[in-house]
């Protein structure tokens, strides 16, 4: 899963080579072997690492908050997100929904790659999802559908169908 | 062909400069400022209509999407070109209108498809000249994130800034700021 991430967000960045990367452990975190230095290790730390490498450090976020805004997502992702139980789901989509309300992207006004990975990270949640579920998250839902659709994200993942309009109105929110 | 733009300067017609300032890049076009506003495009054709001159700008230049990707999405964009110059500009029971323009924005980060169209510069623009709308924001929270969203991407920055001061004396207890 995380090593077919990384090499989306490689296509994404339009980095020409694809690079190798290798898993350590049982959960099978991802090893960059670097040419020239130690091995990078882990989700975040190789995707900063590929954002750089391509030239593009807008996405770490333009802003010393939203730098910090930027990481605290990356670091939601992996800790959070990522192994969560069916308990939990419910707290992470309610939680995220809430902190949506008045944004576009993760970090506000500007895609960033915190954007690229919970989308990702995400994507086994919101497959599941009945249509009035969708709705009842309707923040997520529709953060997660123009994610989807931005240009050069969604590469190794299925689409997932979202309604444009509310059938549900009776809900207040 | 080289399009002018004229503005009027007591009521700028943002929605056309949005849509002028969207397609510099691939037709050319001047603005100078004067009394009324117009598109002039031949020596026998010319514009009036802010909508007009928007729909003209997004079909000379068809490769930005503007208008929409289909004839679905091209309905809508009308859709919403009517609905901006009916009933955001100046109309009574804007509360109304903002309820349904709430409605239709809580699933969605543009109002047309998956990117920028007439649409959200047209409606953008009814609400940026709109006395009454910064007061009204609170009860409209999607429309509210659609609104600063918009506001702070760059030609739309660039045009609130530049021609909506030029409207200060409608509220002028907001202008010490």
């Amino acid at each position: 899963m995380a090593l077919r991430e990384l090499s989306s967000l490689e296509k994404f960045l339009g980095l020409k080579k694809p690079n190798k990367y290798s898993t350590q452990g049982d959960k099978k975190v991802p090893v960059l072997q670097n040419n020239n230095g130690p091995p990078l290790v882990g989700l975040v730390t190789i995707a900063c690492h590929l954002v750089k490498e391509a030239k593009r450090p807008e996405l770490l976020g333009d802003s010393a908050e939203s730098r910090a805004v930027v990481q605290q997502w990356l670091e939601h992702r992996v800790t959070k997100l990522d192994g969560c139980t069916k308990e939990d789901i419910k707290t992470i989509l309610k939680d995220l929904n809430l902190y949506l309300q008045d944004k576009v992207y993760l970090a506000g006004n500007q895609f960033t790659l915190a954007d690229t990975f919970m989308y990702y990270g995400i994507h086994p949640l919101i497959v599941d999802l009945a249509i009035q579920e969708k709705e009842q998250y309707m923040n997520v839902t529709r953060w997660f559908d123009h994610i989807q659709h931005y240009p050069g994200i969604r590469h190794h993942l299925p689409p997932v169908a979202v309604l444009r309009n509310r059938i549900y109105t009776g809900r207040h929110h | 062909m080289a399009l002018n733009l004229t503005i009027n300067t007591s009521n700028p017609p943002l929605g056309a400069l949005l849509a002028a300032e969207h397609v510099k890049s691939s037709v050319q076009v001047s603005v100078e400022e004067g009394k009324d506003t117009r598109l002039q495009v031949s020596d026998a054709i010319q514009f009036n209509d802010t909508n007009s001159i928007s729909r003209y700008l997004a079909r000379v230049a068809p490769a930005l999407g503007l208008y929409g990707a289909n004839m679905m999405e091209q309905t809508e964009v009308d859709h919403w070109l009517e609905f901006s110059a009916r009933r955001l500009c100046g109309q009574p029971g804007l509360a109304v209108a903002l309820g349904e323009l709430d409605k239709a924005l809580s699933l969605r980060t543009f109002l047309v498809g998956h990117a920028i169209t007439l649409a959200d510069l047209s409606v953008w623009a009814a609400l940026k000249g709109h006395g009454e709308w910064p007061s009204q924001g609170k009860s409209f929270s999607h429309v509210s994130r659609w609104f600063y969203f918009l506001s702070s991407q760059v030609p739309f920055s660039a045009v609130g800034n530049k021609y909506a001061v030029k409207k200060a004396p409608m509220s002028k207890s907001n202008q010490d700021v």
